[in-house]
């Protein structure tokens, strides 16, 4: 499988970038609903994209996540597949060219900058710590694509209180669709990034690795409080609208900020390579 | 062109005589509207009087025209006003005015198509026009009046008129207010089969509103008015809750549109009435269509969040926005129009070619014929069939191919010069060219 890496590490953002033209075309084009290749494109995208990092997986020994860049792909993945998830519930191509864009971007600074990085210590009870690792990119993913479609009901929103009824006004899907696809995207997010909080816990017991003094985590959990407060709001409290939609993106935020936190300032078991 | 084109050359002489909302005034339409009995007696006058091959008429409230072909009328248009006074009474050159256009082909038929499009429509691009063609044919066919040409031009018609509608924008987008304000709904609330109306006022504009919404699939309607009569009179086709208008406060958090038209000359909903309703509903959305003039909601109504207010300015912004896009459509139409009128035409002039076939194949099978019969004693009567059946497959393997060719001939230029060729080098003029040259 080895050999199947660099070309698919070239291959992806190619494959990324031509579903962005081909969902750009269609939205653009008023006359599409969407288009078919776009679609196509990006299928085609996600399972390569699932194949190279099974390749790098089994070549590597390890769960291909050792580097802030195997980080961008892994993410990128995610939210492409969860975006298609979305796509395939709600019938709806016209907002693909709002989350491509960003899924082509991870994927061409991962595939530019990456590098394999040795593990020099692998981790205990590696099944866990894998599993924790793969959920929470899953989550992120979640939460990228709810972030997104946030902007775009707030942008939808704006519009149409101010009678501002442009061509992105008709692209858009139902103000009431665009708000329902950041709550489930966000919902889904709570779930997986609860699991692999949950995991994490329970794997670094299991391992003796001390979580009170990592800050990482406590941002991390806070961010998940705050997502989970958007939720309940939606739910239980009856925020609707621009205040559910800024609830969730204040979670997103802080989950984001929590990362390169610890990228950037921090040292700790959490700091990637 | 040879002389044998000429002669085979099949003549369309298709025309179109009609009044439209272009050319005259809405008591003028008004008056010359037929009914299926009087499209009868049109058809019939056509076809008896004028000696008209076929003919069809298209009357709807927009326009009245009458579509004939293989007739030669001196002057056409005098000939439908003369018509149109025998049936409905209407003298339509008294008036001084001429409300009449004749278009001859190609120009009458580019017309049909336009018809059928929606780019002749009031409405530029509305879809009951397609349907209204679509009648016209069933009619015409119905009453004899239709023939194999027609009935294909009509085809052509309606198939250029479903690639309009799919392949372009023309039929996209509202052109009412009132189904302006259903989009706008929609594209706020999505769905809005579960969604409850609350119509205030119960005049002409709440009600085609509310006929809008129940298409749309609102099932749920209250109406607020002062005349409780007048509210059950419009609510009693949509099952709808009538409610006093000081009532409205308390329907108001049941409901997720408010679609208001009344002429009261106060606002009929204000600030604190929303605020105290969006507490109850959970600040669920809230869409206000104000179609009224003065306007029935205070403006303050609109600062709240998740409330929507819509008048009648915006709605007319939607209305221009989508027009100006169908107006853009307009050339993408038109090729759409050029490309099944020059697919129609080739269809009719290969109808040249089929009397050339015919007598080709029958000259072959008359020679093959008379060679056979004058070598049947040579053979055993036993052989007889196998004979014939020999003979005939040689000969229709030898007319496969030019056949074919001749069949595929659009009947113009080098078409023509193959038809030509090959009555001149087999001797078939003298078989009646033409003869059935509107066969299908």
């Amino acid at each position: 499988m080895q050999p199947l890496i660099p070309l698919l590490t070239t291959t992806l953002p190619v494959l990324y970038a031509l579903s962005v033209a081909a969902y750009g075309r269609a939205y653009a084009d008023e006359a599409s609903s969407g288009g078919r290749w776009g679609p196509v494109a990006l299928r085609v995208a996600v399972l390569l994209h699932v194949l190279y990092l099974s390749a790098r997986g089994v070549t590597e020994g390890h769960l291909p996540l050792a580097s802030a860049y195997d980080f961008l792909s892994a993410t990128a993945l995610s939210l492409a597949a969860v975006y298609i998830y979305l796509e395939f519930r709600q019938g709806i191509r016209t907002t693909g060219i709002f989350v491509l864009p960003l899924v082509f971007l991870m994927q061409v600074i991962s595939s530019a900058y990456g590098s394999t990085v040795p593990v020099e210590q692998p981790p205990l009870f590696p099944f866990w710590f894998e599993l924790h690792t793969m959920t929470a990119v899953l989550g992120y993913g979640a939460f990228f694509v709810s972030a997104i479609y946030g902007i775009l009901f707030l942008l939808l929103y704006r519009e149409i209180k101010a009678n501002r009824l442009s061509f992105f006004f008709r692209r858009m899907p139902p103000l009431e669709t665009l708000g329902r696809m950041n709550v489930s995207a966000a919902s889904a997010g709570l779930v997986l990034l609860g699991l692999a909080i949950l995991m994490g816990i329970g794997w670094a017991r299991l391992a003796h690795v001390a979580l009170t003094k990592d800050p990482k985590t406590w941002l991390t959990i806070g961010a998940w409080l705050l997502l989970g407060f958007a939720v309940l709001a939606y739910h239980r409290l009856g925020w609707r609208g621009p205040r559910a939609v800024y609830a969730s993106l204040a979670g997103f935020t802080t989950l984001l900020l929590s990362r390169v936190v610890t990228d950037l300032f921090v040292r700790s078991f959490h700091t990637w390579r | 062109m040879s002389a044998a084109a000429e002669v085979m050359a099949p003549e369309l002489g298709f025309f179109c005589v009609g009044l439209n909302h272009e050319t005259s005034p809405i008591e003028v339409r008004d008056a010359v509207v037929l009914s299926d009995e009087e499209v009868g007696r049109a058809i019939r006058a056509l076809r008896e009087r004028a000696g008209a091959s076929e003919a069809l008429v298209i009357s709807t409230c927009n326009r009245t025209e009458v579509y004939a072909r293989g007739v030669e009328l001196p002057n056409p248009p005098a000939f439908v006003a003369a018509l149109l006074h025998e049936i409905k009474g209407f003298d339509l050159t008294g008036t001084g005015k001429s409300y009449l256009y004749t278009y001859r082909e190609p120009e009458s038929i580019r017309h049909l198509f336009r018809v059928a499009c929606g780019l002749d429509s009031q409405v530029l691009g509305e879809p009951q026009i397609t349907g209204q063609v679509k009648d016209s044919l069933s009619l015409a066919a119905k009453l004899g009046g239709s023939g194999p040409v027609i009935e294909r031009l009509l085809d052509a018609a309606l198939r250029c008129a479903k690639r309009a509608r799919t392949e372009t924008g023309i039929g996209r987008g509202p052109v009412s207010s009132a189904y302006a304000a259903v989009n706008l709904a929609g594209k706020v609330l999505g769905s809005l089969a579960d969604k409850q109306v609350l119509l205030i006022g119960a005049g002409e504009m709440a009600g085609l509103a509310a006929c809008h919404f129940m298409e749309a699939g609102v099932g749920q309607f209250m109406i607020a008015n002062r005349s409780r009569e007048r509210a059950e009179k419009l609510g009693s086709s949509m099952k709808a809750r009538v409610i006093s208008l000081e009532a409205i406060p308390v329907a108001l958090p049941g409901a997720d549109i408010v679609v208001s038209a009344t002429s009261s000359t106060e606002p009929v909903v204000v600030e604190p009435m929303v605020r105290n309703a969006m507490k109850i509903r959970k600040n669920r959305p809230l869409l206000f269509l104000d179609l009224a003039v003065p306007r029935d909601i205070d403006p303050q109504v609109a600062r709240l969040q998740n409330v929507f207010v819509h008048d009648l300015d915006a709605l007319g912004g939607l209305v221009a926005q989508s027009l100006a896009q169908r107006r853009a459509e307009i050339p993408k139409v038109e090729s759409i129009i050029e490309s099944e009128m020059a697919r129609f035409l080739r269809w009719h002039r290969s109808l040249a070619v089929k009397p050339t076939v015919t007598a080709f194949r029958s000259h072959f099978d008359r020679i093959a014929r008379e060679e056979l019969d004058r070598h049947r004693g040579r053979f055993r009567p036993e052989d007889h069939a196998a004979l014939e059946a020999l003979v005939h497959g040689i000969v229709q393997k030898l007319l496969h191919r030019p056949t074919t060719r001749l069949t595929r001939t659009d009947g113009e230029g080098d078409g023509i010069a193959r038809i030509d060729a090959v009555r001149d080098l087999f001797g078939i003029e003298e078989e009646g060219p033409g003869a059935d040259r509107d066969a299908r």
